[in-house]
């Protein structure tokens, strides 16, 4: 069970180097460190949670027990009120998985989402299984917005109901986050999906983070995926996009239910880190990544990573 | 056990001292925090609370029994044909003749049948759960060069769920190909029930991707399985499904 978590030391270090020699000072809360010259930011994030509203039911099977909203909300509750900026993230297949979905089409795991207080998803393959129709019956339950910036939606009903980005803003700091969708073909009935056009995601990164960091200025940006972490034959994972863009911070990704062990640290096109986080499936875990920014200089480093398993007890965050 | 696994730096660096040397940041080891595990946290309430009437809903849906079953329905340890792929597709060929008389065979992928389904009764929810996704059922009107070419399929990959189709498999290839009793007409066309899944290409199936004609029914695969449990119930029928050797191996 001691799986997690760490950050890249050298790149740590590296970052670190130049500034004050900050620190997270063992287990005291970020928040604690709040001060003029420096502002925390944590976020949470989930992926491909499948309709698990409830948790896995107590069969035997090897993930009874665990997931469900309400310890979530309980989780992220508790969260919030220890730290003063917090972004909750989803990286996709909100739905699809237990019948809540099949009888209810959606609406019940967004209206959860909505009221946990998401802060923004993307669309994984599975958004499609009702297609854009049962799509555009479900995102109106959304107080969030989808992000999909390499689904061009245009010539569908879904046109204008989502987002390519948002920016955040916390305490001053500006946070842009975008999201990137995989291929549609041969993964979802081509009638799911007529008319939506896809974009090349590493091209539509690259512009988007861009604009993100040097535009708007961004001291963070984050791309929500749904392209799934790797793959044997070279077809853009979360680590090909990391390694062939520029700009993106962090990478929460999602699709292919990978539990990692801790994020991982890529080298970007221009020597930069670049995080790859994802959280398994079914809402098992909400994965933690704090960050520290300096005021003036704007510089930032992950703080910590962590996952939280969500089982019948939760932890007392304080210790 | 919910617990955060956290990192803590250890105290190398203290608190804003300017320490500009790396020596001094460099942890001295991986530090673990744990957090502990409280008693006092439970589930929000307000959301079991909200979920509740859908869930009740639900489940009232899902434990209703529609049938029942005399035999355990069971994938078969690599069979060629297996009790479980007979009544699936004995369903897909009888529900989708309600609508399409015409239909000669039904075919399905083992790979999409998600659970065994245990003597008894039978409930929505065991529906659900055998076959979550929600594809549709399509009538394919294919030559006979291409069911040949789904029979080479099939026997490539050790045997599927079928109907009113029978075939035996040597060296794995297909031998003996009869629809309806009689071996396959290369000069006409035969008309196949599956689901839009296979029908656009999903699990790799070959010989469909080239009809002749293709009807879409609209009408879910697991609606379609409810549909039969229902009426061999209403016809006061269990379901009893059998071998019949429709495929072997040898």
């Amino acid at each position: 069970m001691e799986e997690l978590h760490a950050i890249n030391r050298r790149n740590f270090l590296k970052q670190a180097g130049s500034l004050a020699a900050l620190s997270s000072l063992g287990s005291m809360p970020l928040a604690a460190m709040a001060n003029d010259e420096h502002v925390s930011l944590t976020i949470l994030h989930t992926n491909d949670v499948h309709s698990r509203i409830e948790p896995f039911p107590m069969d035997g099977s090897r993930n009874q027990g665990l997931g469900g909203v309400a310890r979530r909300a309980t989780l992220v509750e508790r969260i919030r009120s220890e730290q003063p900026n917090v972004l909750l993230l989803d990286a996709g297949d909100t739905v699809q998985g237990t019948p809540y979905f099949n009888l209810f089409g959606g609406k019940v795991e967004l209206e959860l989402m909505s009221k946990m207080g998401y802060d923004a998803s993307t669309f994984g393959n599975h958004e499609f299984d009702n297609g854009l129709e049962g799509l555009a019956k479900m995102l109106p339950y959304a107080r969030f917005p989808f992000l999909t910036a390499n689904y061009d939606f245009s010539n569908t009903i879904l046109k204008g109901k989502t987002r390519d980005y948002i920016i955040f803003k916390k305490q001053g700091l500006r946070i842009g986050v975008f999201g990137l969708g995989i291929q549609l073909d041969g993964l979802v009935d081509p009638n799911h999906y007529r008319d939506v056009h896809y974009l090349p995601p590493i091209d539509t990164a690259n512009a988007f983070a861009n604009r993100l960091k040097h535009d708007y200025k961004c001291s963070l940006v984050v791309c929500l995926s749904h392209l799934g972490y790797r793959y044997s034959d070279g077809q853009v994972s979360d680590q090909v996009l990391a390694a062939n863009t520029r700009g993106i911070d962090l990478i929460i990704g999602g699709h292919t239910h990978t539990f990692m062990p801790q994020p991982e640290h890529i080298r970007n096109l221009d020597g930069e880190i670049t995080t790859v986080n994802q959280v398994g499936f079914a809402g098992i875990n909400l994965g933690r990544l704090d960050y520290q920014f300096e005021r003036q200089s704007g510089k930032k480093k992950l703080v910590t990573a962590g996952r939280y398993e969500i089982s019948e007890r939760l932890p007392a965050l304080n210790g | 056990m919910a617990r955060l696994i956290k990192l803590g730096f250890p105290l190398v660096c203290m608190a804003w001292s300017i320490i500009a040397c790396s020596k001094y940041l460099a942890p001295v080891k991986q530090q673990y925090i744990q957090y502990q595990v409280g008693d006092s946290v439970s589930a929000d309430s307000a959301y079991i609370r909200y979920y509740l009437p859908y869930k009740q809903q639900l489940e009232a849906e899902m434990d209703r029994v529609i049938g029942h079953l005399d035999v355990n329905l069971t994938k078969g340890d690599n069979a060629p044909e297996t009790l479980l792929g007979n009544f699936f597709a004995d369903a897909l060929l009888a529900e989708g003749r309600k609508s399409y008389p015409d239909a000669e065979f039904s075919f399905g992928t083992k790979g999409g049948l998600r659970i065994e389904l245990q003597r008894g009764d039978i409930t929505i929810g065991h529906l659900f759960e055998l076959m979550p996704f929600e594809n549709e059922l399509v009538l394919l009107e294919l030559s006979g060069q291409n069911v040949q070419q789904l029979a080479q399929f099939i026997a490539s990959t050790g045997g599927q769920p079928i109907s009113g189709i029978r075939m035996k498999i040597k060296d794995n290839q297909p031998v003996d190909v009869q629809i309806a009793g009689k071996p396959i007409d290369t000069s006409r066309t035969y008309k196949l029930l599956t689901y839009d899944y296979l029908a656009n290409g999903g699990d790799n199936s070959r010989g469909l991707e080239n009809p002749v004609n293709r009807i879409n029914l609209g009408k879910k695969v697991r609606e379609t399985l409810i549909d039969y449990v229902s009426q061999q119930t209403r016809e006061g029928k269990h379901i009893n499904t059998q071998l019949d050797g429709r495929i072997t191996r040898n």
